[in-house]
């Protein structure tokens, strides 16, 4: 038993071989034109959800009486989203909207609340497809973009609801 | 007799074997795949503590990496390329299935270093006990205690700021020492 004793966590096993052999079902999954045809279908839907985010944005900014700024993007760098300051920000924001909404009237509350979900799942499905293809620099992209979509939301209702904001 | 630099050999063995796999060599991959799917599984189910969905992240990890393959820089080893799609892979896996990630402690500094142990412990009991730490804690010392990787690493890997990863590693420390009864340095 004592040569299974250690003193390291460095001398775990590194290696831990599946109890299968995987590599069957991986070409099957990578041989024919299967990779191409589903590559093909997420590139086609990528334009769809960066649409989807705009409209949202869009949407939320001219009911608001405020479209988003331009200028506001530049100020964001692409690791913002690991930045402390950014979550904390946006936690707030968050809940300043969650205190917000209820004070508006119920049609308000539905439209604020369907663009929100709207960004969200775009992130996730963003999410989901850089999990699938790490490297890929377009969805990269777009899913920074999709969080300044969402803090520029969160920064507008809070904003509309101050004096001389626009609701 | 030869004098072989292992590390040297295994470099140029895998360049060829990558540059081949990337023009859409599957044998080539397959070497790559029996080279590394037993690091990749390691990562996946220390990750997930689940034998099942560990086979089936190692899958996907195999066949993202072939999809992506063509975007492998030499920045990195494959290793630990592959290692990153796996973190993805698992990572998408648990936002599928909604498991949060608890919210991480305050940030506290803590030196990048081999975590050693007062006494000599069981291996199975140390994997238990890592398997036992909550998800954020486990993640990161799986891939800092045991991979070896740097804070900036895993941060990357994970998608935290550094501060939360070194605060994930100082409760993923007092924990151990809990659930061990060992002084962990």
């Amino acid at each position: 038993m004592t040569e299974n004793r250690i003193t390291s966590l460095r001398q775990l096993a590194q290696d831990i071989p599946p109890s299968r052999d995987l590599w069957q079902s991986i070409e099957r999954e990578i041989s024919g034109g299967e990779v191409q045809v589903k590559s093909a279908r997420r590139t086609a839907w990528i334009p769809l959800f960066a649409l989807a985010a705009t409209l949202a944005v869009v949407g939320v900014g001219l009911w608001i009486g405020q479209p988003p700024e331009k200028g506001a993007r530049s100020i964001v760098y692409t690791g913002f989203v690991t930045d402390p300051r950014y979550l904390r920000d946006r936690a707030a924001l968050l809940e300043s909207l969650r205190q917000r909404l209820n004070a508006l009237p119920p049609e308000s509350q539905q439209q604020v609340a369907a663009s929100i979900a709207t960004l969200q799942k775009a992130k996730r499905d963003l999410e989901d497809a850089l999990g699938k293809d790490p490297g890929n620099a377009l969805l990269q992209e777009l899913l920074v973009n999709t969080y300044q979509d969402e803090m520029r939301v969160l920064t507008a209702v809070q904003q509309a609801d101050s004096p001389g904001g626009g609701i | 007799m030869m004098l072989i630099e292992p590390q040297a050999a295994r470099v140029e063995w895998e360049d060829a074997v990558i540059q081949r796999a990337v023009r859409g060599d599957k044998r080539a991959f397959e070497q790559i795949y029996h080279a590394h799917s037993g690091r990749v599984h390691a990562l996946c189910l220390r990750m997930t503590c689940d034998a099942a969905m560990a086979e089936d992240c190692t899958q996907e990890t195999f066949i993202n990496a072939w999809r992506a393959l063509k975007t492998f820089g030499t920045r990195s080893s494959l290793s630990t390329w592959l290692h990153r799609v796996a973190v993805n892979v698992v990572l998408a896996r648990r936002r599928r299935m909604s498991i949060s990630m608890t919210d991480p402690p305050e940030a506290f500094e803590e030196a990048e270093q081999d975590w050693t142990f007062d006494t000599p412990i069981e291996m199975g009991e140390i994997e238990a006990a890592v398997g036992r730490l909550p998800v954020g804690a486990r993640d990161v010392l799986i891939l800092s205690g045991i991979y070896g990787y740097s804070h900036g690493e895993v941060s990357q890997m994970l998608g935290i700021a550094a501060g939360t990863c070194k605060a994930q590693l100082h409760r993923a420390r007092k924990l151990l020492r809990g659930y061990l009864g060992v002084e962990v340095h």
